[in-house]
């Protein structure tokens, strides 16, 4: 009987993955196809963004903050921003730009979400990368004092974005409210979820709730942490962070599942 | 097999707070080798049935049950991707359905006859040859039964025949579900027909009774 089921269960899964690779290789040709760079705008798209602000920001403000260097600094918050900020404003109507693909039975919406958002998520990845070896080519920035944590921020920073995202997918289908509330929440968020500051230089009462309420402070703090080293205190709880971001996800696996009826097909 | 059950679907207005309801428990069974033609005109519903068996879209109320593999809705829309190229929608659907990309390359090249076209994106395509490339690929891919929605008239008189050939000749066998208001085409392809009004759907075993009604409606 188990048996049974694990066959069933093992062949679902053969299917999702090559429905998944599709859509994958779907969006990969659709945005970037074989036309001039091709597929170097993966990293390339979200480079042309971080890089004049960097350059920007390390003009306008002292060189040292806090007693961090500015430009990792500003790299290390401007990054992971654009991660969450690409992989959610991309999330908007996922399903719907895609209906066409649901008309092979196979395809679910929630394989078009994964094809799409991981797609953009790993071209923000790839950016985040090359930036950096860039930076410390030029020798901006310093090679970071604990791979782990400085790994676990962006782990848990992705994390966070597909969360997020998920939900904003689902959630836009719908109802259209939602797209036009997005954008200034997004832009909010900016000046919340860590980019500009530290845990440690805020008052000890505001740390609190800003720890409970703000999931990507954590992933910021590792981030930091792992890159600067113990040149000023962090302040991050794993656990914490990881049982909100699967209730996070859960609740957009749910919304996600009856995504089908709020759909209009051509 | 494909069993429907008292399926009805509803659809909310643009304000929401009203709905029409474009099918009303419609009950059929179609069987394997069995050629069913929908007739209806604009608006009927011929469409959202044709998507509702495809399992594209979710029924409010009723059952659809399959025992047979059933197709995409080869229609004008949906199934393949409008910015891709011809190829890479052969690709795709190689992809979806675990397939050999040279065999279904092949079949189309052959079939849809679009040369060269097909490596510029779909969406640079006429109508007709659209058309060809969906039902190529739905052949192609080799399914028990076919749903087809209007797609057989948009296409000149070779691909007709050839649309006739293979799913008549060469796949006498298989279901077919037609979507369409031309007699003839219906006549050539189909031995019953479910005529749609108002959500409603009745069954006719004579075609020539079912166009009667169909054109007094």
């Amino acid at each position: 009987m188990i048996a049974t089921e694990l066959r069933v269960f093992a062949r679902a899964l053969a299917v999702q993955q090559r429905v998944i690779g599709a859509l994958f290789m779907r969006e990969f040709m659709t945005r970037w196809g074989r036309r001039n760079l091709g597929f170097a705008w993966l990293f390339a798209e979200p480079l042309v963004f971080a890089l004049p602000v960097i350059a920007m920001w390390s003009k306008i403000r002292a060189p040292f903050e806090h007693g961090l260097p500015m430009i990792a600094f500003v790299w290390s918050g401007y990054l992971p921003l654009l991660i969450f900020r690409h992989v959610t404003g991309n999330a908007l109507y996922t399903v719907k730009y895609n209906a066409a693909m649901l008309y092979h039975r196979q395809v679910t919406p929630l394989d078009i979400f994964i094809g799409r958002q991981g797609l953009e998520l790993i071209g923000n990845i790839s950016a985040c990368a090359v930036s950096f070896l860039l930076l410390y080519m030029l020798g901006v920035i310093d090679w970071p004092d604990n791979y782990a944590l400085f790994l676990a921020g962006f782990f848990y920073m992705s994390w966070w974005s597909l969360a997020v995202a998920l939900i904003i997918a689902a959630l836009s289908e719908r109802s259209e409210i939602v797209q036009h509330i997005w954008m200034p929440v997004s832009y909010m968020y900016m000046a919340v979820c860590g980019f500009f500051f530290m845990a440690a230089w805020l008052p000890t009462s505001l740390r609190q709730i800003a720890l409970t309420l703000d999931p990507p402070l954590h992933a910021y703090e590792m981030i930091r942490g792992g890159l600067f080293g113990n040149r000023m205190q962090t302040f991050y709880d794993m656990s914490y962070v990881s049982w909100i971001l699967a209730i996070f996800t859960l609740i957009g696996l749910w919304l996600m599942r009856d995504v089908r009826k709020h759909l209009v097909f051509e | 097999m494909i069993t429907v059950t008292d399926l009805s679907k509803d659809y909310h207005s643009e304000t929401g707070r009203t709905y029409h309801r474009v099918l009303s428990n419609i009950s059929f069974v179609l069987k394997p080798g069995e050629k069913i033609a929908v007739l209806g005109s604009n608006g009927a519903g011929k469409s959202t049935l044709i998507r509702l068996i495809a399992g594209v879209e979710m029924p409010t109320i009723g059952r659809i049950e399959r025992t047979m593999s059933v197709s995409w809705p080869v229609g004008a829309a949906g199934g393949v991707a409008g910015s891709m190229t011809g190829n890479d929608n052969i690709r795709l659907i190689c992809r979806i359905y675990n397939k050999p990309f040279k065999l279904l390359r092949d079949y189309v090249e052959d079939f849809a006859e679009l040369g060269k076209y097909l490596a510029e994106p779909v969406i640079t395509y006429s109508a007709g040859m659209r058309a060809r490339l969906n039902f190529a690929l739905s052949i192609a891919v080799d399914f028990d039964c076919y749903l087809i929605d209007e797609i057989i008239a948009v296409g000149d008189h070779r691909f007709q025949r050839r649309s006739h050939e293979e799913l008549f000749d060469k796949r006498a066998d298989r279901s077919l579900m037609l979507a369409s208001h031309i007699p003839q085409i219906v006549k050539d392809y189909c031995s019953r027909a479910l005529v749609l009004h108002r959500g409603r759907g009745k069954m006719f075993d004579d075609l020539d009774l079912a166009f009667e009604i169909y054109h007094d409606l």
